[in-house]
Parts: structure tokens; C-alpha cells; sequence
């Protein structure tokens, strides 16, 4: 009877690996003459890389420098977005060919990748509180908080000014921690700086002085092995630079040219300036929804239904008497339950790359999913086939059924309505914690609602409205989860 | 296996089962012929059930045999081949139907589903013909009309009378019936000792093991007084009114009263 246990299993493997690498998008170019290049970018650092508040288009500097970049290089682009620190993995795990995203030129990052020429020069700020008056250069950062994206070049430079370091996601978190009186400072570009103030309007912060006198320089990230790629974006930026592109692009943006040292000052209209909070909600109301429909819903489906199938098959494996199925099936939910969903979602994404294993971000976030939810829901299915009194099985017996006929006739139907419950609990986990996909770039609700927090800085109405999104559909959830206890009950009285 | 038509219908031999150190069966030996009712008497732990229970495989004894009809499982020498054991063990089981003392009827499904459950899905029977049976067997178990409640819609009295009649759907050859009534209501019993009096009237082999010293007497063409996992006591039932044995005297004294 377990040699059919163990067929379900290696079938329902089978099925999980189709079901999950189905959706991968075609990589071939439609033309061979221009090649897919795939560019991973923020979206979320005005005015650089971020949705356009009306449209929801993404657009910014660094995009129509790259745009115009691929034009005369002969590229066909796609654009990933994700969070600063993912790109750099992302670019690691063969997901994404190239950052544009005002990566600034360093030893430590020259090690590891190599760099186009620098299209923007730029200097570092240090921006504090509007009260705050004795911070106004480096060696004033020392023993006080600042605020920065973990890999970013300006942590180095406040942690090498004795800072300490206080973590966020993107600038304007950083820039929210400042105006909240939770951190004493952040050291930035003064362009994204600049666009902060005229976009926040805030009076609460300031620009309390220079990061030092080093021209930061930013360029194009490439893997070393893409040298091809790099040449071409090299020569592309040396002609956009000669015919007058790259300095048109840059005064559109800061009214005055950054492709070149020495720029002179920078004006910033500021890229969200005059929209009230209700035009923000409303802007970002379609893009959310949009994020539910196509990220955080088929998400949640996918991972739930192959999820259910794997736990199905390790509730059995884990009541066989076969130590072959029950030791790995005790390993496997210890695994899954002893870490964190994120670390998970890190392995599937980043780590099985370097080992051949390449997903896309969707299916590699529905695989860890998946798999989180196999280990949970075991549990709560074994616990359900156990709670199933035992005369149920011998009656099952004596009728003449084997164990796979009593297990699939009697024992499972009586399981799945006392698993109702507590796997409507993992549904609904599941529901929120598909916002944590956004670290392997799936855009969903939770990323889109950062993408418009990053323009707009309205926090509160942004999150508030991503809280609602989410609730709603945990409502619909719940109300699914008592229709089925309804029917599902209809036997006991 | 070729039986001889003279031969009893179910043949027990040398049973015997142990937990470490604790014999619930020391060598358990009877028959039971074919059309008679055979009750099995016993204070609690003297291994009654586990007879009953053995007789199709709920409980793997350690040694001995049974025998019901031509299929018979040797337990001190069970097929090496888990699927060759399993094919011995199904094959016994086939002949004998089942009647728990807590029904175990399957909840989800209705009266007449718990019915055709084993017809229709093990021995593959077509299902209008399994339910047209059923209903006949619920008429001959007082609960026509029924057929479309669920398990937990029925008293306990008829809840026990669809057990008895879910074993019996299956044409069994032996019906096995395990205290069938110590779980209900006093004033459920009767209804559910006038069914089973009905079927051992009726031909059927019945195996029961029961308190009812009563209905015992009334319906045994054979008893057997299990103590400390042997038969202590074996006869008609003239024994449950004059036992031979001092043991029998006392266990009886002792139903009597508190019954």
C-alpha cells in the first residue's frame, strides 16, 4: 500500500515542478539581432528609478538613460524591480543583466562586477533634522544613528565616519526615520535628496552639509563575465554623451547636466510635487489592486494547492511505517518549520542558482511557499488523520477495504473537516506572507504600495490602504473557510 | 483449500497472543457450525474480544489458526510477502461481517451510503442493485424510510441496528458481533437483541461476544466461558443456567445481579 504512498508522492513532486515552472516567461528575443537585457532597478528612488504617480509607468534618469542606451545599442530591455539590496544578488543569480539604479562606483564593488562609464557625478549630503544644528560633517556622525539601505555606498561612508548604521529598504524610509526623530541623520546623493524635499515638502529635515568632498560616480553594474554587454553600453553612453542625450535626459530631470563633473546646482521640481494624499490613494488604488490580481492572489492559489499536495503526501509518508518516507518527511517539516519563510524564500531564489537551478521570480516564490506551506500543513493533516477515532479505519477494515481505499474513503473526508479550521489559519498566514515575495522581485500589493510610498512619502494612507487590500481578501477567505465548514458539517448534527 | 461440506464452518485453533508478559490468549480452540450462534462469555480481560477481534485480523494473534469456509490463515507461519499476507488476511476477512459495540458507522455518509460502502467499492457490485439489498435490509432491520439520514440523526438503539446491518450487506458467511449492546441506553437494548434474535431464527451464523446472560441463553446454540485467555467452560445453553465450573458460577452470579 506504500509503494502507491510513495507513487503519489513522486507524482505530486512531478506535478509541483510543471505547475511551477509553467509560467516562466520566454527569455528568447523575438528578433536574434536585438538581445534580451534584462535591467534590475529599484523603482522606488526618485527622481531616478520610480513609477510615474499618474500613470504608474515606470520612469525616472536612470531609466530613460538606459532606455536611450538600449536604442542605439540594439537592446531588447525588460525591467525587474526590487529592493536595492536584492539587485546585487539578482545580478549574482543570472535573474537580472544589469543595474541601473545610480549604483556609485566602488573598490569594494569593483571587485566583485564591473562598470560601465559614470553617467551622473554627484556628491554626498548629510541631512538631519531641521533642529538639529550640531551635525554639519562627517566626523559629526560619529556615535549617532543613521539611517541607510544596507548595501548602499552611503552606509560605508557614514559607518567609516563612526556612525552607527540603522537599517531600512529604500531612501525615503530612511528619509521618514529622519523626520521622526529616530534617527539623528542619513547621508545620500544630493540629487535624491533634493527630490525628497521638493517632493515631501517637508520642513522637518534638512541638508546640514557636504559627505565629505568626493565626487561620487555612477554607472551602469555589469557580472565581469558580461564584458560584451559592458563594451556595448560603453560605446552607447559615449555617443550619447557626444550628440547631447545624456545632458538633455539630466536637465530635464535636475536643470542641469550630472553626466558631467562639476554641474553647477541642481534644481529638483521634485517628482510627486502638489498631489494631496487623496490623489496618492487613488493613484496607487489601481496599481495595489493590480499587485493583489496578478502577484499576491495567483500567488497565494498556486502555493496554496501544491503546497496542500505536498503536505498531503508527508502527512502519510510521516504515519508510514517505511523509515525510509518517515525519517525524510520528519526532517523535511522540522526543516520548514525551524526557519524563517524568509531565509527559504533567499535559498529558492539566490541560493539555487549557484547550484544550476534557475527559477524565475514567481515560480521560485511560489516553490518556497509552497514548500512552507507543505511543512505546516503536514502537521495539521496528520493531527487531522490522527484525530479520526480508530474504529473508523477498523470498520473501513472490515468491510473489506485495504489501507488505501479506507484511507481515501473514510479515514481523509472525516480528516479534511476537522483540518478546516486550522488550514484556513495556514491560508490566511499565507495570504500575508506572500508581501515578503517582494524580496525575490514579484510585484505584488505590498511592493507596490513601497513603490508609491517612495514618490510620495504618504506612509500612513499608503500602508492603510495595503492593510485594507489585504483584509479583504482574508475576509473573502474566511468567508470561504465557513461555507466549506457548513458543508463540509453537514452530516453532524 | 478443499473443505469438507460435514466439516464446522469456522475452525479455531491454538490462539494464542501475548503483550510481553502478559498472555491475553493461552491456546483458544473451538468451532462454530454452520447456521448456529455461539456466544462468548467472560469476565473483562479474559480475552473474549481478542478472539472475536482475531477472527478477522484486527487482532494478529502470535500462533494458532482460523478457518472460516475454504479461507483459513496460519498465524505462527504468515506469508513471508507483505502482499501475499495481505492477499491470506483479506481473504479471511471476506468471509465474516462486523458489529462493534460503538457502531463505527462512518459519519459522512448517509444510512444507506454506510450500507453499500462495502459492496460497491470492494466487491464492485452495481449500485442500484447493492441499494435496492440495502433497502431490504433496513426493512428487515425496522429502519425502512431512513435511508437518506446521517448516522448522527439516529438514536443509539438504530444507529447499532445500521451496523448490524452493514456487516450483514455484505453477505457475509459468519457475522461477528462485539458487545454490540453495552454501549447503548437500557431501553435501547431490546430493540437491537430482537434484531440480532431475528437473524440467528433466520439461519444466520452469529459469534457474539455479549453480558446479556438473558439473551445468551435465549439465542446460544453454544457457549463459551473465556478466563485468563482460555475456555474455562464450554457447552449449550444449559451452562449459563447450571455451569460445571466455579468460575462460570461466580462470573454469572456477579452479571445477574448487577444486570
Amino acid at each position: 500500500m506504500w509503494g502507491r504512498a510513495l507513487v503519489l508522492l513522486l507524482l505530486s513532486i512531478g506535478v509541483f515542478v510543471v505547475a511551477t515552472s509553467a509560467p516562466a516567461p520566454a527569455v528568447a528575443a523575438s528578433d536574434p539581432a536585438r538581445p534580451v537585457v534584462r535591467v534590475g532597478t529599484e523603482g522606488t528612488y526618485p527622481p531616478f528609478t520610480y513609477a510615474d504617480p499618474r500613470t504608474g509607468a515606470l520612469t525616472g534618469f536612470d531609466i530613460e538613460v538606459v532606455r536611450a542606451v538600449a536604442e542605439k545599442a540594439g537592446w531588447d530591455l525588460r525591467f525587474t524591480k526590487g529592493s536595492f539590496d536584492s539587485l546585487f544578488p539578482a545580478l549574482d543569480a543570472k535573474r537580472i543583466d544589469v543595474i541601473a539604479n545610480q549604483v556609485t562606483i566602488n573598490p569594494d564593488r569593483q571587485a566583485h562586477y564591473i562598470f560601465s562609464r559614470p553617467y551622473t557625478y554627484s556628491h554626498g549630503v548629510i541631512v538631519t533634522a531641521s533642529d538639529t544644528d550640531d551635525i554639519t560633517t562627517l566626523a559629526d556622525l560619529k556615535g549617532r544613528t543613521a539611517a541607510e539601505t544596507p548595501t548602499s555606498n552611503w552606509t560605508q561612508v557614514a559607518r567609516d565616519a563612526g556612525a552607527k548604521i540603522q537599517y531600512v529598504d529604500q531612501f525615503s524610509q530612511a528619509a521618514a526615520l529622519l523626520a521622526q526623530g529616530r534617527v539623528d541623520a542619513v547621508v545620500n546623493d544630493n540629487i535624491a535628496v533634493l527630490d525628497y524635499l521638493a517632493t515631501s515638502g517637508s520642513h522637518k529635515v534638512k541638508i546640514a552639509g557636504n559627505a565629505g568632498n568626493e565626487i561620487g560616480r555612477q554607472a551602469f553594474v555589469f557580472r565581469p563575465t558580461d564584458r560584451d554587454l559592458r563594451d556595448q553600453a560603453d560605446r552607447a553612453l559615449a555617443a550619447l554623451a557626444a550628440d547631447g542625450t545624456l545632458a538633455k535626459i539630466s536637465k530635464k530631470y535636475f536643470g542641469a547636466d550630472v553626466s558631467v563633473r562639476n554641474a553647477g546646482a541642481v534644481k529638483v521640481a521634485g517628482s510627486n510635487a502638489g498631489r494631496s494624499t487623496g490623489q496618492v490613494v487613488q493613484d496607487t488604488a489601481w496599481p495595489m489592486l493590480r499587485g493583489a490580481l496578478k502577484g499576491t492572489i495567483p500567488l497565494t492559489a498556486v502555493s496554496f494547492v501544491c503546497g496542500l499536495v505536498i503536505a498531503l503526501a508527508v502527512a502519510l509518508a510521516r504515519l508510514s511505517s517505511y523509515r525510509l518516507l518517515k525519517v525524510p518527511a520528519r526532517v523535511y517539516i522540522s526543516i520548514i518549520r525551524g526557519t524563517p519563510l524568509l531565509v527559504q524564500l533567499f535559498i529558492v531564489f539566490y541560493g539555487l542558482p549557484e547550484i544550476g537551478i534557475e527559477l524565475p521570480s514567481f515560480p521560485a516564490a511560489c516553490l518556497a511557499l509552497s514548500l512552507n506551506v507543505g511543512g505546516y500543513a503536514a502537521e495539521v493533516i496528520r493531527a487531522s488523520i490522527f484525530s479520526v477515532p480508530r474504529g473508523q479505519f477498523e470498520a473501513a477494515t472490515t468491510i473489506g477495504m485495504d489501507y488505501w481505499q479506507g484511507m481515501r474513503r473514510i479515514v481523509l473526508p472525516q480528516a479534511a473537516r476537522i483540518a478546516v479550521p486550522p488550514l484556513s489559519n495556514t491560508l490566511l498566514s499565507l495570504v500575508k506572507d506572500t508581501s515578503l515575495a517582494s524580496v525575490v522581485l514579484v510585484v505584488e500589493l505590498l511592493r507596490e504600495a513601497q513603490v508609491s510610498a517612495a514618490v510620495s512619502s504618504r506612509f500612513m494612507a499608503l500602508y492603510c490602504l495595503a492593510a485594507v487590500y489585504y483584509w479583504v481578501i482574508c475576509y473573502l477567505v474566511s468567508l470561504g473557510q465557513h461555507a466549506l465548514e457548513k458543508r463540509l458539517g453537514r452530516y453532524a448534527t | 483449500m478443499t473443505t469438507d461440506p460435514a466439516a464446522s464452518l469456522v475452525e479455531v485453533a491454538g490462539l494464542a497472543k501475548s503483550f510481553g508478559d502478559h498472555h491475553v490468549l493461552r491456546g483458544v480452540d473451538f468451532t462454530v457450525e454452520r447456521g448456529t450462534a455461539t456466544v462468548l462469555l467472560g469476565p473483562s480481560g479474559s480475552g473474549k474480544t481478542t478472539v472475536l477481534r482475531s477472527l478477522n485480523v484486527l487482532e494478529t494473534p502470535d500462533r494458532g489458526r482460523v478457518r472460516i469456509g475454504d479461507a483459513a490463515v496460519d498465524f505462527a507461519a504468515l506469508p513471508r510477502s507483505k502482499a501475499e499476507r495481505r492477499r491470506t488476511v483479506k481473504a479471511l476477512r471476506a468471509r465474516s461481517g462486523m458489529v462493534f459495540q460503538a457502531h463505527n458507522l462512518f459519519p459522512h455518509k448517509t444510512v444507506l451510503g454506510n450500507l453499500v460502502e462495502g459492496p460497491v467499492q470492494v466487491q464492485g457490485r452495481r449500485r442500484e442493485e447493492a441499494e435496492a439489498d440495502a433497502r431490504a435490509l433496513l426493512a428487515q432491520v425496522g429502519l425502512a424510510g431512513r435511508e437518506h439520514a446521517y448516522p448522527a440523526q439516529l438514536s443509539g438503539g438504530q444507529q447499532q441496528r445500521v451496523g448490524i446491518a452493514r456487516a450483514l450487506a455484505l453477505k457475509p458467511e459468519v457475522l461477528l458481533l462485539d458487545e454490540p449492546t453495552s454501549a447503548l441506553d437500557p431501553e435501547l437494548v431490546g430493540e437491537v437483541l430482537a434484531v440480532i434474535r431475528d437473524l440467528a431464527a433466520e439461519g444466520w451464523t452469529l459469534v457474539i461476544v455479549t453480558h446479556e446472560v438473558r439473551f445468551a441463553r435465549d439465542v446460544a446454540d453454544q457457549v463459551l466461558f473465556l478466563d485468563q485467555g482460555v475456555i474455562a467452560e464450554r457447552g449449550g445453553p444449559e451452562v449459563l443456567v447450571d455451569p460445571g465450573e466455579e468460575r462460570t458460577r461466580r462470573f454469572l452470579a456477579r452479571v445477574l445481579e448487577a444486570g
